[in-house]
């Protein structure tokens, strides 16, 4: 089953084309990574996906993306944010709100619970789903800018699964984080696949072959291969493909 | 050797200067109402008295609460008042103008909070007075009349209500100033984290604004320093009457405009000089707490905001 399809996708900042003719399948419940070097437009792409790019003025879409087989274009983009969740390449919980408070917004704006009992335990569900809530259970209500980095970006893995989406993006997740905490981020990646579709956006090739069940490679905007991980890493059908993985181009 | 920096040195006057003329009026206003405060103690901030006697010092008593109380009262009604207008406005101008409008917008902002202040003055005598009497005072007072706030018969329009309003409409640029760029320095990837979680464009503001809340409130601290001290266009609006009342359109008295209105003719007298300094020196100290403490939550939040 195919969770997300582009179709012809092409993506503009005022004239500039930054996103060229991109058709991609992405199955359900695989952790799909999308390589590259910085600059080649994985993170646009990631945000055509959840339509979070309208919120740049200056960004046009072309083409289609489907949420299974249903264009999200023709759902609210409140709607399609909901079912995709997103997580950002510099933790950013909101800083004056506390841990609870970061976790519970979401289910507030958008209804999701009936009951402060509820609320609760959805909270505590979700801090336990991002492997957060051993080390924050005591002072949950302590401000979420308290936490280490790492923290802070689980705690943002938390937020979004608080609202139950069927796919999270992951934009750089571990760029901005030390190995240690990476390595965490990395291992609750490989606990959340079985329920999740993750897109995960990566400059890194190391982390897309350790991460990864399908890896797609993006280089100025166009999609220059995809397959499964081991194929692409072992046996990379471009010439680009090959070079990039092996550090000549990127 | 090192060489002496004569231009340096030739710029250290202007600085002296500056700072001692400050220092010295300070001494000025603590040593001027020096005579007041001991001949009445604390009584001239607590009582309302206006009691000039031309030829006996002695009788002579000032206090001056109901100034203070019409200080206060038209200050926090002006603040009120443009707490909604800026915020509105600062999110309408980062969030919703076309870039096209946008700096015209500032920019007329950044001139009606720099205007001379007689300008809105005498709108607001010839103007608003007689709007606000007409259309808001003698419809509330005559079918809610029983509330306290209302309850005060709208002689002339001159009142609490008009210098809060005019004083909220002439802050509110400035307030505004203030807000709009805390607004607009909120990192990207705030606004991001609240749509992706499928905030309104409603919730996101919220939410935003929730961060910005400490340059709110100092926005609206340092809007309130602003309209205590406002002089002319109050002493034209208020009524310029010793007066505590509750109602919103009662007239009174505030700080500067007494001592606008009082101190042509105060050197008549053997202490109402004094009075006047005493006044001022109270309003002096409100104006330097509240720059101060909003000086300090804006430098802190700023701080924290440019980590990012």
């Amino acid at each position: 089953m195919i969770a997300i399809e582009t179709v012809n996708l092409c993506a503009y900042y005022g004239q500039k084309k930054v996103i060229n003719n991109v058709n991609l399948k992405i199955p359900k419940n695989v952790v799909f990574a999308i390589m590259g070097p910085s600059g080649c437009g994985k993170s646009t792409l990631l945000r055509s996906f959840n339509r979070l790019l309208e919120l740049n003025p200056n960004a046009r879409v072309e083409g289609d993306v489907k949420l299974y087989g249903k264009s999200v274009y023709d759902m609210s983009p409140i709607e399609v944010r909901r079912k995709i969740g997103m997580v950002f390449q510099h933790p950013n919980p909101f800083p004056h709100m506390s841990i609870f408070d970061n976790v519970a917004l979401g289910l507030k704006l958008n209804g999701l619970v009936k009951s402060k009992k509820e609320l609760h335990k959805t909270v505590k569900w979700a801090l336990r789903k991002a492997a957060l809530w051993d080390e924050v259970k005591d002072r949950i209500h302590e401000p979420a800018s308290a936490l280490s980095g790492g923290q802070q970006q689980r705690l943002c893995i938390a937020r979004t699964l608080a609202v139950k989406p069927e796919v999270l993006l992951m934009d750089e997740p571990t760029a901005s984080l030390d190995p240690v905490a990476m390595e965490k981020i990395e291992d609750l990646i490989n606990k959340l696949r079985e329920e999740y579709t993750i897109v995960i956006v990566t400059h890194s090739s190391a982390q897309a072959a350790r991460v990864s069940d399908y890896v797609a490679f993006l280089y100025l905007g166009e999609l220059v291969e995809v397959g499964k991980t081991e194929k692409v890493f072992e046996k990379p059908k471009s010439e680009l493909t090959k070079r990039y993985l092996m550090g000549r181009v990127g | 050797m090192q060489k002496v920096d004569t231009f340096r040195i030739s710029l250290l006057p202007f600085c002296i200067l500056i700072f001692s003329i400050f220092a010295l009026m300070i001494v000025t206003y603590l040593a001027v109402s020096v005579p007041i405060f001991q001949k009445e103690g604390p009584q001239i901030y607590t009582t309302n008295i206006w009691k000039a006697a031309e030829n006996n010092p002695d009788e002579e008593f000032y206090g001056v609460l109901a100034a203070i109380y019409g200080s206060v009262y038209t200050s926090v009604l002006a603040v009120l008042i443009a707490l909604p207008l800026s915020i509105g406005f600062a999110v309408f101008v980062i969030d919703y103008a076309p870039q096209k409008i946008k700096e015209p917008l500032i920019v007329t902002t950044d001139i009606m909070a720099g205007l001379p202040t007689i300008i809105y003055g005498i709108w607001g005598a010839f103007v608003l007075v007689p709007m606000l009497r007409d259309y808001v005072m003698y419809p509330l007072h005559k079918h809610l009349g029983f509330i306290p706030l209302f309850s005060f018969e709208p002689a002339g329009g001159y009142s609490f209500l008009a210098a809060g309003v005019l004083l909220g409409v002439m802050v509110t640029p400035f307030a505004s100033s203030i807000i709009r760029e805390a607004y607009r320095m909120v990192p990207f990837t705030y606004r991001e984290a609240a749509f992706s979680l499928g905030a309104t464009r409603y919730e996101a503001t919220k939410i935003l604004l929730s961060y910005i809340k400490p340059a709110i409130i100092a926005g609206i601290l340092l809007a309130f320093g602003r309209a205590i001290g406002e002089t002319v266009a109050v002493s034209l609006v208020v009524g310029n009457a010793f007066n505590i009342h509750p109602s919103l359109f009662a007239p009174g008295y505030t700080i500067s405009s007494l001592i606008a209105n009082q101190f042509g003719n105060a050197f008549i007298y053997g202490y109402m000089v004094s009075a006047l300094f005493a006044a001022g020196f109270f309003l002096f100290i409100i104006g330097l707490a509240v720059n101060i403490g909003s000086l300090i939550i804006l430098k802190r939040w700023y701080s924290h905001a440019q980590r990012f």
